[in-house]
């Protein structure tokens, strides 16, 4: 009796996975893996260390089953054994002592991992003993260049902040956009008017309209994968119009005192210049009329407006 | 003292004095309208998003601005002619301000193209014919370094204006840093009013009676290249200046197209353009296409940067020495030589040291001929002529200017690479270079042909004078 149970719980069970129409979100800290592991693709990414330590940055995508090897050279005294264990973000992964034989000169350990979700992802450490260390970081695509400098903005402007992941990189299957603290969702469209969100492949462009002082802050976009999402950060700065009108107004005083300054310095020299010119003007014009006299057809001094 | 081209006017100019408060009043006229327009580019790729406009559309913003300012030289000629320099500069000063301001409140592309092309380069143009024209006022015997030290005005106020600009941007984003510019830029009414009109009646030239010569050897005298040596003929000269005067307070002085030097000088300039901006926009690009990095590759144009400003008052010290000075036009026809020789030899140039030295030597060569560019106007058609020449040269200079970079741009992309440009490029400023070596010894020649007829005249004249005159002395 307790068999044919057992085994009609066994159909139930593979039904259920096998029927995609069925929603299998679950709660609970550890959800059941959808595919069945055997069915995940395989990868395997190695590393020989000759020094100390090593990072391997690896970048995932969809969940696969990874194959991590690590060689060690050793260093001068070649134990012929050695132990050697895993460790997730820091914390030593339970059951994973071993101990390997040197062969060939070389220690070398490999272990699968199942990734299936974005909680697997992480940085996995193979250790050698208390001497040796390679570190692999296991995440989605990064995005590359985020400008560090806030987008400063106008009150009742609008804004246009984008976020770009390199094209040689996988396209994100989708983007989102987050507000502040990276739980506040903004939705675009029916949901708010002030919001509207363009994703073209590899880029994507959140406009706010309407800006308003509460409107500052950090924008987070996230490119959505299927293991998990990688977030970059933008910061925008609202700022009233006041802010640009005090350097204004303060170089325009400037220019108006100095060009004030200059023409009346010219004003008051001239003015000294011309007393004096009429004196000279007066001896000299004495002078030539005794001159020109005796000569034939003077050219007097005429004033020439050029 | 070095001998010049005869100048025509009726005054001695000052030579220094205010003179020197002009230079700096036009070094940040000419500033200004060369670097603006370049420093612009920085707001771009944010204007870009803003507008969701592509690259090519903001980049019609900067030849919008370019095409103004050289179209806009025929009228601030115009103006200068009949009002003087300051208000002119002061007009400029206000316009360009007034553009920035409308601009920061733009709202669609075509307004900004309206504003900061259309009027911006109107004023940018009320701005650099002025400060180019009243150098010509003021000096005579140290105008080659006058020119050379206007001149380095561009490469200082882009120096100056780039990380300005890139610091306003970070604060105040594009709208407020076109607001803030906008006063800057009004500091060009500053250096306007520092154009004061120079006073002609300080140091008349001494005046010797004028021969009542034949009217023949005086209209040779008037109608004659003006940068003979007509020295003392002073109202027969006055006569026919009047005359052309009054031509050139209505309209602008269109007799320029039967002047020999200025023609020399247009065709020679008008092919020298179409290589002479490319060199420069597209060096970042091809240093990048070496696969050197984005800072290395903007570090190579402030090497260019720096050498330029130091090489145009050189320029100008040098182009006042004895030995040059009579014969600047085969300086200048050096300074363009070398340009393309520079661009020829470019694809040599292997990997980041080599871009380095071409970047050094194409610095020199720039600056050489940015520094007598207008000297050498001068000195082929007079000072007060300069006006309405600078005007003329500037709108048919237009053309080539805006031409260049597309057509280098297209040599690029259908080679695929970069050589082909510097070899166009080089042969388009080689051959100017040539042209002008020759066509300037036939020139000096003429000219020194016709001043040895008019010496010669002048001297039948003065004996025929004395014959009459003795009789007279004798009486009284």
């Amino acid at each position: 009796m307790s068999a044919t149970w057992k085994q009609l719980f066994f159909q139930i069970q593979l039904l259920l996975v096998f029927c995609r129409h069925i929603n299998t979100k679950t709660p609970g800290p550890t959800p059941p893996p959808l595919v069945p592991i055997n069915l995940l693709p395989t990868d395997e990414r190695s590393v020989v260390l000759k020094g100390e330590s090593h990072t391997e940055k690896v970048e995932l995508l969809n969940p696969v089953n990874l194959a991590l090897e690590c060689t060690w050279t050793g260093n001068q005294n070649k134990l012929p054994n050695i132990t050697a264990f895993w460790t997730k973000d820091g914390d030593e992964i339970e059951d994973s002592h071993l101990t390997v034989q040197l062969e060939n000169e070389q220690y070398n350990l490999k272990t699968v991992f199942n990734i299936v979700s974005e909680e697997n992802l992480g940085n996995y450490s193979c250790v050698f003993g208390s001497e040796a260390k390679i570190d692999f970081v296991l995440a989605a695509p990064q995005i590359g260049e985020m400008r560090d400098k806030p987008i400063v903005s106008y009150v009742a402007d609008s804004v246009v902040i984008a976020c770009k992941m390199e094209e040689t990189k996988p396209k994100p299957s989708s983007w989102k956009w987050f507000k502040a603290n990276g739980t506040d969702k903004i939705f675009a469209g029916a949901e708010s008017t002030r919001y509207k969100i363009t994703n073209v492949e590899w880029k994507t462009k959140l406009e706010v309209f309407n800006l308003t002082e509460a409107d500052s802050g950090l924008y987070y976009c996230g490119a959505v994968y299927p293991l998990s999402t990688t977030m970059g950060h933008v910061e925008l700065k609202v700022i009233s119009f006041f802010e640009p009108l005090k350097p204004f107004i303060a170089i325009v005083v400037e220019v108006i005192i100095l060009v004030a300054a200059i023409l009346l310095y010219e004003r008051s020299r001239s003015k000294k210049d011309n007393t004096a010119e009429n004196a000279m003007n007066n001896q000299t014009n004495t002078a030539s009329q005794e001159e020109n006299n005796g000569s034939e057809g003077s050219s007097s001094m005429r004033q020439r407006k050029v | 003292m070095p001998p010049a081209a005869a100048t025509n006017l009726s005054y001695t100019p000052p030579d220094g004095g205010w003179g020197w408060a002009v230079v700096f009043s036009a070094f940040i006229s000419i500033g200004f309208s060369y670097a603006f327009p370049k420093s612009l580019t920085i707001y771009f790729k944010e204007i870009q998003e803003y507008f969701s406009v592509s690259y090519s559309q903001i980049a019609w913003l900067s030849s919008v601005m370019l095409a103004s300012m050289y179209a806009g030289g025929p009228v601030s000629s115009i103006l200068v002619n009949r009002y003087g320099s300051r208000p002119v500069v002061m007009v400029g000063g206000v316009m360009v301000s007034a553009a920035m301001v409308l601009a920061s409140f733009g709202s669609t592309i075509i307004h900004l193209y309206l504003c900061i092309g259309v009027i911006g380069g109107f004023g940018l143009a009320f701005n650099l014919q002025p400060a180019l024209t009243i150098i010509g006022t003021y000096f005579q015997v140290k105008r080659p370094l006058a020119n050379g030290l206007a001149m380095t005005g561009s490469p200082v106020v882009l120096f100056t204006l780039a990380p300005l600009n890139q610091f306003l941007f970070d604060s105040f984003g594009w709208r407020g840093s076109f607001l803030v510019l906008g006063s800057i830029v009004l500091n060009c009414c500053v250096a306007g009013a520092l154009m004061r009109p120079v006073n002609k009646n300080a140091q008349p030239k001494r005046k010797i009676d004028p021969p009542k010569c034949n009217g023949a050897a005086a209209e040779e005298a008037g109608t004659a290249d003006s940068s003979a040596q007509s020295g003392n003929l002073l109202t027969e000269e006055n006569q026919n200046e009047s005359r052309s005067h009054g031509f050139v307070h209505k309209f602008i002085d269109l007799s320029l197209f039967r002047h020999r030097g200025f023609l020399i000088y247009l065709i020679g300039n008008i092919v020298m353009f179409f290589g002479f901006f490319a060199p420069v926009v597209f060096l970042a690009p091809y240093a990048k296409h070496q696969g050197i990095d984005e800072y290395s590759a903007a570090f190579l144009l402030s090497i260019f940067a720096l050498v330029d400003m130091f090489i145009r008052p050189a320029t100008g010290l040098i182009g006042n020495t004895k030995w040059i000075r009579p014969r600047i036009q085969y300086f200048f026809s050096f300074a363009v030589s070398y340009n393309g020789v520079c661009h020829l030899l470019c694809p040599l140039a292997n990997g980041y040291v080599g871009l380095v030295v071409y970047a050094i030597f194409f610095g020199l060569a720039f600056g050489m001929v940015s520094a007598l560019l207008f000297e050498v106007l001068m000195d082929l058609v007079g000072a007060h002529r300069f006006s309405s020449a600078v005007g003329l040269v500037t709108i048919i200079e237009c053309g080539p200017v805006l031409l260049g970079p597309p057509i280098s741009g297209a040599l690029v992309d259908i080679f695929g690479e970069y050589k082909y440009m510097y070899y166009a490029c080089g042969v388009f400023m080689l051959v100017p270079g040539i042209f002008f070596f020759i066509m300037h010894y036939y020139n000096y020649k003429k000219l020194d042909e016709e001043r040895r007829q008019i010496v010669a005249e002048m001297r039948t004249c003065e004996e025929a004078e004395q014959l009459k005159m003795t009789p007279n002395d004798s009486s009284t």
